[in-house]
């Protein structure tokens, strides 16, 4: 996939004049909210069991070489091989190069975005091994070459139509529908095929159990399981940082997956994989690879704020419920992760330089902390990061603000910092800067605040400063 | 993969700065289902299973589910099932039901290879039934711990998944259905799989829909 993500504001400003996009996002996020509401009004004490995943999360990030190392004894005992992977080039060149020793001719992938975030599809397609994502809406972007519009929905905003005119281009489809379970149901006999002749499946982790060393998976389609049934290889690629302590995590944190994601109470299938096939199992895969991925994640670890990103489950509920989210939709993001996890995911991952304008688009309104059962503090994180670009870290690959915003701040700083400088600075700026204003307010742009004005007016310079009437105030006062 | 990888990952990690702790856990969050009653149980579990369209029927004994399996067999034109050989099922005895209704009754042991039996599970069945491990009344879920008697595409192939639910295999929450699990193979299975309903999805024009790529109907009999 293509990283667009440069292009934010431009693809911003063209969603938002997108109706259907705009339809869907007045439509879509209420629904699930809504639905995560009363789905999570089932817990007893909703609150309590939203800081509980959140207690889970934190101490999965402070844990997290032990974990894996514990999840790694436990799973390599029962048999599943786990692979570790510095780079997205190392972990793509074993899932190619483990294809091609089994002399496969295509995988068929479970959503996962890890897959999307390090280019498995490109790396097995242009080398010979076909990769067919089988979840309905992944199935469709990929076709459509499109990046995900939603988290959980990645192809929901797209028209019937287009997918009508795709599936018959495609010969997915026989008679021309606009009916959506017609589609779906195409795509089914499609896939169906692919599932049966299915040498290996490469699925995604939802969960990885460290007491038990076991790989857990939730979803609705089936898909998934059917990439753990019908192969004999399965490959099952995480990012570090989705191990969880024990079963008793794993469960309580599917109870809050489920419904901060979908707003279902549970979804239709939670698969959990110890190892390869029983003695005696007709079907089943005879080998489980488990490929752990780092790709860069290792080194923000060292970063006590940036290592709080790790607490993500990639619910969505962010998203969902985020009023820049549901204005723009997914495509501005430009990359697998959209909304707010995505404002803080994809700057750690792709380093700051080229994804600045991800953790500036946001008014630090909270909602999606609020929501998070994983214990996310989001505007802390952006504060962090804006503060973190401006000094130009190096280590999050921030190439710093430019010279000009730069050198206006310093030179204020300086004044600010500089209290007789300051006050006779403000005499002889004032009938400068007032004569620009209308009304009492200022809104004429001016070079290099032009952006600042874009969406903002001043009140005009007082006629005297606060320093200037306490003082004669206090005369007064001394007088009386 | 270079061995390295796994060092230079774990280095990087054991390296890092950890001195800020987590704070302690918070008490575990009660769950109001671990109160539930028998026949409460039974409620739950149907509410729950009906509001993902799954049917439930609750027969008496175990005639009674071969006899409300007759009429679904007649009602759907049921010609061959595939079916798994639990000890939920084994009882029912399937094969002799299936010989006086005229169905073929297709279980694992009758295919000697892996592709011949996907061949029949995929293409050649109307249905596929299975017994339960355990159910769980919190979601109206049922637990099927594949092995040698519970083959994982015979809940997930056909189109139509018939699952027979003894009334006291119904449990609270999951938890109590996982410490069994445990308790009763000292371990995790090889496959454990928690299903609720039949295969969904919503990703077309947020249009739900069933049987994307699994049953498009779960049917239970609940056995008590």
């Amino acid at each position: 996939m293509k990283i667009r993500t440069e292009q934010f504001v431009e693809i911003a400003r063209e969603e938002m004049k997108n109706t259907r996009s705009k339809a869907f996002l007045g439509l879509l996020p209420p629904v699930i909210n809504a639905m995560r509401q009363i789905s999570l009004a089932t817990f007893p004490d909703p609150d309590a069991a939203q800081a509980y995943g959140a207690a889970i999360r934190g101490e999965v990030v402070t844990r997290l070489p032990e974990l894996l190392e514990e999840f790694e004894r436990n799973a390599t005992a029962r048999g599943t091989k786990v692979v570790w992977a510095r780079t997205a080039a190392e972990a793509n060149a074993f899932v190619l190069d483990l294809a091609k020793k089994k002399g496969v001719a295509y995988v068929t992938k479970g959503k996962s975005m890890l897959s999307e975030e390090i280019g498995l599809n490109d790396a097995l397609i242009d080398n010979g091994v076909d990769a067919i994502e089988t979840d309905l809406g992944e199935f469709i972007i990929q076709l459509l070459k499109r990046p995900p519009f939603h988290l959980i929905g990645p192809a929901v905003n797209i028209a019937v139509e287009e997918i009508r005119d795709l599936f018959m281009e495609k010969g997915i489809l026989a008679e021309p529908t606009e009916d959506p379970v017609a589609l779906g149901y195409a795509a089914r006999l499609y896939l169906r095929d692919k599932f049966h002749r299915l040498e290996m499946g490469v699925t995604g982790v939802n969960m990885a159990v460290a007491e038990t060393g076991t790989i857990v998976n939730v979803e609705n389609e089936g898909n998934i399981r059917f990439a753990k049934s019908s192969p004999r290889t399965q490959v099952s690629i995480m990012s570090l940082e989705k191990v969880v302590p024990t079963m008793a995590d794993a469960l309580h944190m599917i109870r809050l997956l489920c419904r901060n994601g979908t707003g279902q109470k549970m979804a239709s299938y939670i698969s959990f994989d110890t190892g390869p096939r029983a003695a005696g199992e007709i079907d089943g895969p005879e080998e489980v690879y488990c490929v752990i991925v780092d790709n860069g994640r290792a080194d923000l670890y060292d970063d006590p704020v940036a290592r709080d990103v790790f607490r993500c489950i990639r619910c969505g509920a962010c998203a969902n419920i985020c009023p820049v989210y549901t204005k723009i939709g997914g495509y501005p993001y430009g990359w697998a992760y959209t909304g707010p996890m995505g404002q803080l995911l994809t700057p750690l991952l792709l380093g700051f330089s080229g994804t600045s304008d991800l953790f500036r688009a946001c008014t630090l309104c909270g909602v999606c902390k609020s929501v998070c059962p994983a214990g996310v503090d989001h505007p802390r994180m952006l504060l962090y990061y804006r503060a973190r670009d401006a000094a130009g870290d190096p280590r999050l690959r921030s190439r710093g603000r430019p010279l000009k915003e730069r050198t206006l701040y310093d030179l204020f700083a300086w004044g600010a910092t500089h209290p007789r400088l300051w006050r006779q600075g403000a005499k002889r700026m004032r009938p400068r800067v007032n004569r620009g204003a209308r009304d009492g307010y200022l809104s004429r742009s001016v070079e290099p605040l032009d952006g600042w004005f874009r969406s903002r007016d001043l009140p005009e310079m007082a006629e005297k400063t606060f320093h200037e009437r306490w003082k004669e105030r206090e005369g007064h006062k001394a007088k009386a | 993969m270079p061995y390295a990888a796994r060092e230079d990952i774990l280095g990087k990690l054991k390296k890092a700065d950890r001195r800020e702790e987590a704070p302690a856990r918070p008490p575990l969050p009660p769950l109001t289902e671990v109160g539930w009653g028998t026949e409460q149980l039974i409620e739950k579990f149907t509410e729950n299973l009906a509001l993902q369209t799954g049917v439930v029927h609750r027969v008496a004994d175990r005639a009674g589910a071969l006899e409300k399996l007759t009429e679904i067999a007649q009602a759907e034109g049921w010609k061959a099932v595939m079916i798994a050989t639990d000890e939920v099922l084994a009882p029912l005895d399937l094969a002799a039901w299936g010989r006086t209704n005229g169905i073929d009754v297709l279980k694992a042991a009758d295919f000697t290879a892996r592709d011949a039996f996907k061949d029949a599970v995929f293409d050649q069945v109307d249905a596929g039934i299975t017994g339960v491990d355990w159910a769980v009344a919190e979601t109206g879920t049922v637990a099927l711990v594949h092995d040698e008697r519970q083959p994982r595409l015979v809940s997930l192939a056909p189109i139509l998944h018939v699952v027979v639910v003894p009334v006291d295999r119904i449990l609270p929450v999951y938890e109590q259905a996982l410490e069994r699990i445990l308790a009763a193979r000292g371990g995790m299975p090889a496959h454990l799989n928690l299903i609720t309903g039949p295969s969904m999805t919503a990703d077309i024009q947020a249009t739900p829909f069933k049987g994307m790529h699994g049953p498009r109907r779960v049917i239970a009999l609940l056995i008590g």
